[in-house]
């Protein structure tokens, strides 16, 4: 079990984390959601020990046992997808017939053989990804760290990079990692939901859902514009506590529901 | 207001042996939000630009507002690229200032979101607010069309459902809109769809046209992980709506083998395909799978 | 489209910096430093006769050395060790006047003031006979390859892995930060001393420069004297975001180097204000290195000062560079109590 408890960052006068605490068991993935400035590069960045604390403490295991894909591109362009492998794994420690084995091994997991001779900034956004991926677990890392590691990649990619991070999940690694798609994060074990610094809600999904509280009603007309968003082509609204007026529709809200309302709830506190 | 605000007619584009664009016919009217889909590597790209006016046609022909796509046309188009297209290293207001004065319309007032921060250097920005300059910008000078290429790429939900607010208005506004995506979620939100595969339009209209006639069986079992596991180990092209398992262009039966050889309880179920199994199948012919 | 650029330009220091500095340099230099002529030529004399020849000479030369036990041996050490620009020796007809000529401009001022003396005085000018310029250039373009590979080629290569944003992955992975920094210098240290011996070989082969001293004694200065650049090029790249300010900042160290080390305009020909700048450069200490050694023979023992100033700045300028880059690769990890790591038994993974 890896953690950062009560962890608290500040940037100058931003506070980045504010009492966060989030723990990833080994054999799960734990996904963090949230919008610019929440602070998830901040906290995974904290975990993987690049980002100092201003108070609380990191449980997490030395650089050998760690593995991390950070949110720009992840390899170095001028080298072959190989090479790229190669100076890692050698980094690691890994090599030999045990460093070909591997790196075979993963090249077929990724479907990435075929461009095994290719410089890494001839391939595509998908493609990198899940180079800088295999990078990120050659060496069978006990925890692994992705910040973002889908977003702007194809969606055919994206279902393979899903694949991968649960395949090393399953196999006992513990994976934290950061996601603008909330499907991705539906998936995980275990969900946390970040917003300015803090932490509005994590669980497991089925937890989340059921923990909701309050009504997401649908409306063409929104009553409350500061606690209204529009999905497709109607608006939703959230009413936190009093319940919505008589006749209005509500609907089930999903995750992106769910981190929306919680998300303007915070807000508008914050503003009042 | 023209009736048609950008068309392709026949638009070929060949870059010596290899061809990025063929034979692509679509046109954008005032009023819709058009969303343009593709692989990396479909040509979606090439198109804008074709359309942009930015690279010209090998054959076929081009309109933007009734005409060809030249300087003056251009004046009454709004353009996000993926890069956004900011200088980072000047302050939101200066960058809107700049643009304004580019395409003499008046320096637009800034949202309450961004009151706040007009002095502040857009490289400072977080993404979100980044784009909501962008669009300003493009904004600015009330274009008759709008071209966006991937707008909300990397946005949480939250600034995202803000930005389409914005799109939607532009397109009430009577601006035609083409926005590119890989996103379906966005995909949903548009009017009409086109879907490109290696440089061709593949198909066009609402999501059912899109889909066609591409099928998937759902996999309706209590252990998603295991079963996602087993397919995959397989080879089949699995796919991943929040936790249910699908897979696209697949035989039944052959699946149920799989699952009963892992020890796997489920029911499967034949359904239309989603635009993601869709593009997926076509990446896979593609690939020659 | 004027305004953004000015708007622009205003943001990037940098550049600014250069626009404003490089003028008021130059305008600095071409009036205070750029002098061929010598002045004041550095003068010993020895020999029985020494005191009265010494009050006979013209102003012109400035009498530092009088020794009047010394003899022409003694001379030549003095010249050799650069203590003068020429030596007299006195006690024989005509008095033999020995010219340093690794000290170009005092050597060709010398020899003009000499040969107006006609059949008195029997000149003879060592280390360079011919007064040729490129051998003096030769020895000090030696140290401008290195300065150049030293700083603006290192810096690039340092801040590519910034501009990647690869630097984030090796600060996370388990490589020592100093193995960092000598792998990624290495290759240049490699390059640069390539570079030096083919000058070198083609500057004996070419122009017939002489190497006339300690070729160990050579390389050891030049070792020394890429500690120094290579520091500094990557003191710069800790202190650049992009290829393009790395540039612009090594040009800033590179420019004063070139102007004001004595390799075009001699040192003693600058107006004291303005050669103090020189004396704080370290190409000025290698080209007194590699002057000394190719063309005078010089041995060590005479090269302590600019032997020992260039260590001096190895030593800072390595060290401060290092824990600079350090600094970028490990922000809070060793002194950071708050990690701890799980007890030993733990979730081990076979992903």
């Amino acid at each position: 079990m890896f953690a950062v408890r009560a962890a608290t960052v500040r940037f100058g006068h931003t506070l980045a984390l504010d009492d966060v605490t989030v723990e990833v068991p080994g054999g799960s993935v734990v996904a963090v959601v949230g919008g610019d400035g929440a602070g998830k590069s901040t906290l995974l960045r904290a975990l993987a020990g690049e980002v100092p604390l201003d108070s609380g403490t990191i449980e997490a295991p030395p650089k050998q046992r760690l593995g991390y894909l950070p949110a720009s591109s992840g390899s170095w362009a001028a080298l072959t997808v190989t090479q790229n492998i190669d100076f890692v794994a050698g980094i690691y420690g890994l090599a030999g017939e045990e460093l070909c084995a591997r790196r075979a091994e993963l090249l077929d997991r990724a479907s990435l053989t075929a461009a095994a001779g290719r410089l890494a900034a001839q391939l595509s956004g998908g493609m990198r990804r899940k180079l800088g991926f295999i990078m990120a677990v050659v060496h069978r890392p006990a925890l692994l760290i992705l910040d973002e590691p889908s977003t702007g990649i194809d969606p055919v990619s994206r279902i393979d990079l899903w694949r991968l991070v649960s395949e090393a999940a399953a196999s006992g690694a513990a994976v934290l990692m950061s996601t603008t798609y909330l499907d991705e994060a539906e998936r995980a074990a275990h969900l946390v939901v970040l917003d300015g610094g803090k932490v509005l809600v994590q669980g497991p999904y089925d937890e989340v859902r059921a923990g909701f509280a309050g009504v997401v009603t649908q409306t063409g007309e929104p009553v409350r514009p500061e606690w209204a968003w529009r999905r497709g082509r109607v608006q939703h609204e959230y009413w936190p506590g009093a319940g919505p007026p008589p006749g209005a529709t509500a609907v089930a809200p999903d995750l992106e529901d769910i981190v929306i309302a919680l998300s303007l709830a915070r807000r508008n506190a914050v503003l009042s | 207001m023209t009736a048609v605000q950008l068309r392709a007619r026949q638009a070929t584009r060949r870059f010596g042996a290899f061809t990025a664009v063929d034979d692509v016919s679509m046109q954008v009217r005032p009023g819709e939000v058009v969303g343009l889909l593709g692989a990396n590597g479909a040509g979606k790209t090439t198109l804008i630009r074709m359309l942009l006016g930015l690279i010209a046609v090998t054959s076929g022909s081009i309109e933007l507002l009734g005409g060809p796509p030249d300087r003056q046309r251009r004046r009454r188009l709004g353009y996000v690229p993926q890069g956004l297209g900011l200088y980072g290293d000047l302050t939101v207001r200066e960058n809107l200032s700049f643009s304004a004065h580019a395409y003499g319309a008046a320096e637009p007032a800034l949202p309450p979101a961004l009151t706040g921060r007009a002095g502040v250097l857009v490289r400072e920005l977080p993404l979100g607010a980044q784009r909501q300059v962008a669009f300003l910008a493009a904004l600015a000078h009330s274009p008759e069309v709008l071209v966006l290429d991937e707008p909300t790429s990397g946005v949480d939900v939250l600034a995202s459902a803000a930005l389409w607010d914005t799109i939607r208005a532009q397109a009430e506004r009577g601006a035609g809109v083409l926005v590119t995506t890989h996103y379906m979620q966005e995909a949903q939100q548009c009017d009409r769809l086109l879907l490109m595969s290696n440089g061709q339009l593949v198909a066009q209209g609402s999501e059912a046209d899109i889909i066609g006639s591409t099928t998937a069986v759902a996999v309706r079992t209590g252990d998603w992980a295991q079963a996602f596991a087993a397919l995959s180990a397989a080879g089949a092209p699995v796919m991943l709506a929040g936790r249910a398992i699908r897979v696209p262009n697949a035989n039944p039966a052959q699946l149920q083998q799989v699952l009963d050889a892992a020890g796997i309880q489920a029911s499967l179920q034949p359904v239309p395909a989603t635009i993601e199994e869709r593009m997926l199948v076509l990446a896979r012919a593609t690939n020659g799978l | 489209m004027i305004v953004k650029e000015f708007r622009e330009l205003v943001r990037d220091r940098r550049t600014l910096g250069l626009l404003i500095m490089m003028p008021l340099l130059l305008l600095v230099i071409f009036g205070y430093a750029a002098n061929f002529y010598v002045s004041s030529i550095e003068t010993a004399v020895v020999g029985p006769e020494a005191s009265h020849a010494a009050a006979a000479l013209p102003p012109l030369f400035n009498v530092t050395v009088t020794q009047p036990s010394g003899t022409k041996a003694d001379a030549e050490t003095l010249l050799q060790g650069n203590k003068a620009d020429v030596a007299f020796v006195t006690g024989q007809t005509p008095v033999l006047a020995l010219v340093n000529g690794s000290n170009l401009f005092a050597a060709q001022s010398a020899v003009a003031a000499l040969n107006k003396e006609g059949g008195k005085v029997d000149t003879q000018v060592l280390y360079n006979p011919g007064l040729k310029t490129s051998w003096v250039m030769v020895p000090a373009i030696i140290g401008l390859i290195l300065t150049f590979i030293g700083t603006i080629i290192t810096s690039i290569g340092m801040v590519r892995e910034r501009e990647a944003g690869t630097l984030e992955q090796l600060a996370v992975m388990p490589i020592k930060p100093s193995r960092v920094i000598l792998g990624k210098i290495a290759p240049y240290f490699l390059v640069a001393s390539i570079d030096m011996i083919i000058v070198t070989v083609l500057g004996i082969v070419l122009f017939g420069v002489p190497f006339n001293g300690n070729p160990f004694a050579f390389a050891l200065g030049a070792a020394i004297f890429l500690f120094v650049t290579l520091g500094l090029g990557v003191f710069i790249s800790t202190i650049s975001q992009t290829a393009g300010q790395a540039i612009q900042t090594a040009f800033f160290f590179l420019l004063p180097q070139i102007l004001l080390s004595g390799m075009i305009f001699p040192l003693e020909a600058m107006a004291a204000g303005v050669r103090w700048i020189g004396y704080l450069l370290p190409l000025t200490y290698f080209t007194m290195i590699s002057q000394g050694i190719m063309l005078r023979g010089a041995p060590i023992s005479s090269l302590w000062l600019p032997f020992g100033v260039l260590t001096v700045m190895a030593v800072v300028v390595f060290t401060g560079a290092t824990l600079r880059f350090r600094r970028d690769l490990a922000p809070g990890r060793p002194a950071s109590p708050a990690r701890k790591e799980p007890a030993a038994g733990e979730t081990v993974s076979t992903a």
